[in-house]
Order: C-alpha cells, then structure tokens, then sequence
C-alpha cells in the first residue's frame, strides 16, 4: 500500500530524511518513533503528499507521489485521514461543523454528511458536544474532534502526528483505544509518537528513526 | 456534482459575507459609487442626446436689433420674419428685459452692471422654426435674409451653438468613455482587494479544507460567487440611487439657454442592465485575480 524507495527530503542545509526504504501494507498498525527532529512528522507529511521527496519514489496504491497532478492529489487526500499535532481545528465552527467539512469537500449529499459525522462522533463518545465549539472542549476532547473529522470519510489510511503529545496516561489509553477500534474496521494506522508508555501500552510495528535514517524497523 | 453543488456553494458564500460584512459592506459601497458615477455619465448623455436631437428639428435664432430703431422698422422686421416658413415661436425682448436677464444669469455677480452709464443690451427677437421648412429653412439662409433687413444689427442662429456643442459632445464622450474604463479597473481593484482581505481572514479556514481534500474550484468557487454577488448588489444599488437622482432632477424645471424646459428621460433599459452587468463582470474578474495565485498546501 505505502512504498518508499530511497527517499531523501532536506529543508534548506538540513536533511530531515535520508534513503528511506519501506513498505508499509493495508491494514497494519505502525508507530513511528524517535526523539524530536527525527523526521517522524515528515515522513508523515511525505505520505499525505503536503511534502514532495527531494530524490527516490513514493507509491501510495500504486500511485507515485513524485509525479501526482493537483487535482489528483486532493482526491487522493480524501482518502487519508490525519490527525494533526495541533489539532487544525476551526473555533468558529462547531464541532459538528468541523467533522462535517470532510465529507462536504466530498461533495456528499446534505443526508449522508448529517448520518457519517453523527457515527464518528458517536464513536468517539462525542454525541453531546456536537454543537459545542471546539475552545469550549479539552485537550483530549479537541483530539477526539480532530480524530473523528480523520475517519468520518472511512479513510484506507490514517496518520496521526503526536495523537497523544499533550495528554494524560488515562486520555492516552482512550485515544489509543479509538485508534484500535479504527484499525479493526481496516483502515492502515500510522501513529508518530516519542511516548514509550504508548508504544509498551500497544506494542505493534515500530520504525524508529533517528536524524533522517531509519534505524530501526522492529515487529512485536 | 457541480449544479448540485450550486446552492451548497452559494450558502458558503453567503454564510462568508455576512461573517465578513464590515469589509464586505466597504467593498459594495465603494463598487456602487463607481457605477454611480459611471451611470450618471450615461444619464446625463442620454439627456444630452435626446436633449439635443430634439433641438436638432427646431432652430432658433436671436434676431438682435439695432439702437434706436422706430417702430416703423421694427414692425416690418417683425413681419419678414413671419413670413418665412415654419416660424413659430416669436418673442420680443426689449433691452430692459436683456439687462434683468442677465443680471438674473449673473445672480451676485450681476452688480457690476449697475455702474453702466448705459444699457449695452440689444433689444431682440426671439424666433424657433419649427418642422422641415423645405431648402428655404436652412440657417444661412435664414440669417442672411434677415440680416438684409433695415434695424437688424446682428443674428445668431443656433446652429453655430449646435455645431459647437456637437464639439464639446464629443469631447465629453471620449473622456466619460476613459473614465468609464479607468471606473471598471477600479472596480476589478476593489473586487481583487475585498475577496483578497476574506482570503486573508479565512486562510485556517482555506488550509483545512485543502487538508481534508477539497479541490482548488471548492476552495475558489464560493469566494468568485462573493465577487460577483458584491458587483451584482453594487450594480443594483448604483441604478436604484441613480433612478433616485433621476426622480429628483426630473422633479425640477431647468432651462437652458432660454429654450424651452429640459425634459429629463432614465437611461433605457439596456444600458441598466449593462451597468449591472459591468459590476457584476468586473467583479468577477477581480475576485477571479485575488484566488487565482492560491495558497499551494
């Protein structure tokens, strides 16, 4: 599903990936690891094609994102759910309004949007607050929004940049809980973190980095 | 998908300007002052035009007498002129009624001419003919004959006003033509400066919606609708006032140079609609330019 073959991405004289090499396939469940400035959030920006790689390919069902047009992209991009460090959440739209964007770039029909958004913040235990605004929510809520507006749209890929960074051990095991449910419908998880107590948590795939280079890529 | 998309982008738009009615409201008002200005043109040339093809059936002539003729001459003045063909209207103002005249014409600055030893004016004749008078009704004719005529010092005909307002017509229309011009690139500025100041407020906005997917025209659509709706409603309001304007200065009695009242007439119905087609174009156009260089996420 996911193939990288040697690809290298530098920002100005820093080189944040280095001949990455891998494969991820449909359905799997992988963390992303190693400290900060590792690469793990551009490797994770490398596969929702916000960043285009310097040198090697990238396939992402077979298409290579070296070479994706604008337009394709966008549909691509509709496909892959990313839940954002900081959450990218609009404080003028209520939480049912942010869910509800995905699927209205979609181009979804009015019924269909109302009936999705309801499940996925019926799964994310956030039924209530749909019409709360998103700087009346906590941390951990404001995730949970940020993750149902991800998997409203049943994504075959989900990326998760730091899902946990700023959130207590018991938030954590939910959130991490939510992303398991999300794995057993099949949709590919892709988890960046730095916490080792959600990788001992769920021990599953990890792909540790460090300055760039993969340097390690173990299975439990 | 996209005419089913057309009222989900309109609500989107709508939704936006009245998130944004402030700068909104700035960029309408400022879109219907130019079409205001550029539909005033158009309004006072229509009435120019109507005005002066009206005029253009009848000539008028001032037949200026000389001082101290006698009566004897006067009358046989007046009698020529009636008897040429198609004279109409015929007015004698005596001398006093020239200087009141002008000293009406002149209003505070007419005290001047009460330090005049004399009175200067000609007493005259005022004559419009009317209708085709035939090749005899021509105005150098006219005024050649008449000014063979004992007591007749000087005969103006309209004509020479005519041709020199035809002149100044002419003139006008090349200037109100680039000032037209230079109006809808001020609108197309003003539309690319509103939509441009909305992109600006909204970017979080623009940014999630190309992060969940949306295409450039899902991201661009609603915001070439606000242009056009701002162009659409500046349009409407600059006829709606102009029409106003109109009413008011139909309402009044203007006279010019001594003819009879100005009749004023709306421009018709094709140059309304052109006006708010312009704002609604230009508008377009402009908002086209503010979303054309888009963010690229």
């Amino acid at each position: 599903m996911i193939q990288l073959y040697n690809v290298s991405k530098k920002f100005g004289a820093n080189m944040a990936l280095r001949d990455i090499d891998l494969k991820i396939g449909k359905g799997e469940f992988v963390y992303v690891t190693g400290p900060s400035g590792a690469g793990k959030t551009t490797l994770l920006r490398l596969i929702f094609g916000s960043e285009k790689p310097d040198s090697g390919d990238m396939l992402i069902n077979a298409i290579n994102l070296k070479r994706i047009g604008r337009s394709k992209l966008d549909h691509l991009r509709r496909r892959i759910g990313f839940v954002f460090q900081d959450f990218k959440l609009l404080p003028t739209k209520t939480v049912f309004e942010n869910v509800s964007i995905a699927l209205e770039v979609m181009g979804q029909r009015a019924k269909v949007i109302r009936k999705r958004t309801h499940q996925a913040l019926r799964m994310v235990g956030l039924s209530e607050k749909e019409m709360s605004y998103p700087l009346s929510l906590s941390g951990g809520e404001q995730q949970r929004v940020a993750i149902a507006r991800a998997i409203v749209k049943s994504p075959m890929i989900l990326l998760a940049d730091e899902p946990t960074g700023n959130l207590d051990p018991e938030l954590t095991r939910e959130i991490v809980t939510l992303f398991l449910k999300i794995h057993e419908r099949g949709t590919t998880v892709i988890l960046a973190t730095h916490s080792r107590a959600l990788l001992e948590a769920v021990p599953c795939r990890t792909i540790q980095l460090k300055q760039g280079r993969v340097i390690e890529d173990r299975c439990y | 998908m996209l005419l089913r998309s057309i009222p989900y982008f309109l609500h989107r738009a709508l939704k936006n300007i009245n998130s944004n009615r402030f700068v909104y409201l700035l960029g309408l008002g400022t879109t219907a002052a130019c079409l205001l200005i550029m539909g005033a043109f158009l309004l006072l040339f229509v009435n120019v035009h109507t005005w002066f093809q009206g005029w253009g059936h009848t000539l008028s002539l001032n037949v200026y007498l000389e001082d101290g003729i006698s009566h004897y001459q006067k009358d046989k003045v007046y009698a020529s002129i009636q008897a040429m063909p198609g004279a109409k209207t015929m007015r004698f103002i005596s001398k006093e009624e020239a200087l009141t005249d002008l000293k009406r014409a002149l209003g505070d600055q007419s005290k001047f001419l009460d330090h005049l030893a004399h009175n200067p004016l000609p007493a005259s004749y005022e004559v419009i003919f009317e209708g085709d008078g035939g090749p005899d009704l021509t105005p150098e004719r006219i005024t050649e004959k008449l000014e063979k005529a004992d007591g007749v010092e000087e005969v103006q005909c309209s004509a020479e006003w005519r041709n020199k307002v035809e002149g100044v017509l002419s003139v006008a229309q090349f200037i109100g033509l680039t000032i037209g011009g230079l109006l809808c690139l001020c609108i197309v500025f003003i539309a690319t400066n509103t939509i441009k100041l909305t992109l600006y407020a909204r970017r979080d906005e623009i940014e999630i919606l190309k992060l969940v997917g949306a295409t450039d025209r899902f991201v661009k659509l609603p915001f070439l609708i606000e242009g056009a709706i701002q162009g659409l409603l500046g349009g409407l309001l600059s006829v709606g006032l102009l029409f106003g304007g109109y009413l008011f200065l139909s309402s009044k009695k203007i006279e010019v140079l001594g003819l009879a009242p100005l009749e004023f007439v709306f421009i018709p119905a094709a140059y309304v609609v052109a006006l708010v087609l312009i704002g609604l174009g230009m508008s377009a156009i402009g908002s086209l330019a503010a979303v054309g260089r888009f963010f690229d996420i």
